[in-house]
């Protein structure tokens, strides 16, 4: 017995209006974590590489500090080469400019050079030409210059002349 | 058949924008605009440890030139340093001036923290003064760094000049 005119509807949980709602959110919803999913893997991306940049550049760092020593290490051995071959230049200029300035006439025998002292054991004609020709060049060079004549036996006369230069530290 | 389409209900449609509008906005402003600000940051802080390492190796391409042009211009200081001092070697060095050429070693120091000093006795015998000269002048071409050094002494001995001084040999401390 039928006892309604109409056949009956089918009845939904959701209806369609909610369903297209749902759909549309969830979607939106998925859309905006897979957007966050995105920022946060470039995010440790960016933090990843800037350890690797951060690492490589201490290990550069490190390079530069070594490489610095080197420089300075050459810096160092050049200026001592430098002031080695300096000294013996100079040395070598010390010991031609005495030997200029012996004159002919006189004859060293004996010369021991001191970083600050010069002692000169010779023979000489005369005391006078000793005193015009060595002594005044000497004392112009050194701060004390102090002679003693021997007679030889032929009238000539050896002499041995001590001439010192105050070091400077012990002036002070 | 379903008609919620053909006839919107207006509460449900407002109620559904409502669930939309506050998901969203909760999205944005709770998940999405912190990770952003987070990636903000670690993106400004990889520019800045980028150009910071660019600069770094840009510096270090610099000194690496600067050792390099040092390298080469100091080149004979270096060698010489690095150059074993021999004995033999000098004495036939010597020999090229000096007669009778000897040598003893009298002292070993550090000098400068990274150099050793050999200090040695010369003995020898030469003609004229101009043999010192030439021997001193080639010192420095030698290959060691060797200093002549005071005292010095100087005797004539019949047609002879005997000759006593110190040299002094400079090496690379390899115990630093």
């Amino acid at each position: 017995m039928r006892l309604s005119f109409i056949a009956p509807r089918k009845k939904y949980l959701f209806s369609m209006f909610t369903k297209m709602w749902i759909i549309f959110i969830s979607f939106i919803f998925i859309f905006l974590n897979i957007f966050n999913l995105f920022v946060i893997y470039k995010n440790s991306d960016y933090i990843s590489s800037t350890k690797e940049l951060n690492m490589q550049r201490a290990i550069l760092e490190k390079n530069i500090d070594e490489t610095d020593d080197k420089i300075s290490f050459i810096l160092r051995q050049k200026a001592v080469a430098e002031e080695i071959y300096a000294n013996n230049t100079i040395l070598k200029d010390s010991i031609k400019n005495l030997f200029d300035l012996v004159p002919d006439q006189i004859t060293l025998t004996k010369v021991i050079m001191e970083k600050n002292s010069l002692v000169i054991y010779g023979i000489t004609p005369t005391k006078d030409t000793y005193n015009f020709l060595l002594k005044a060049p000497l004392k112009s060079i050194f701060q004390t210059s102090n002679t003693m004549f021997y007679l030889t036996k032929n009238g000539w006369y050896n002499f041995v002349s001590i001439s010192k230069t105050l070091d400077p530290k012990e002036e002070m | 058949m379903d008609k919620s389409l053909e006839k919107i209900d207006l509460v449900k449609l407002l109620i559904y924008l409502l669930v939309f509008i506050v998901i969203t906005l909760f999205m944005i402003l709770f998940v999405i605009v912190p990770s952003v600000k987070e990636y903000r940051v670690s993106k400004s802080t990889y520019k800045k440890a980028f150009i910071h390492k660019a600069r770094v190796e840009s510096i270090l391409l610099d000194r690496k030139k600067e050792l390099s042009n040092l390298s080469s211009q100091n080149r004979r200081a270096i060698t010489s340093f690095m150059h074993k001092f021999s004995t033999d070697n000098f004495i036939k060095y010597a020999g090229k001036f000096f007669n009778d050429v000897s040598l003893v070693e009298v002292s070993k120091k550090a000098y400068k923290a990274e150099f050793v000093e050999y200090e040695l006795k010369v003995s020898t015998s030469l003609k004229s003064p101009k043999n010192f000269y030439d021997f001193l002048d080639g010192l420095n071409r030698y290959e060691n760094i060797v200093q002549a050094d005071f005292p010095i002494y100087m005797e004539a001995n019949n047609s002879k000049i005997s000759s006593t001084f110190t040299i002094k040999v400079y090496d690379i401390n390899s115990t630093k």
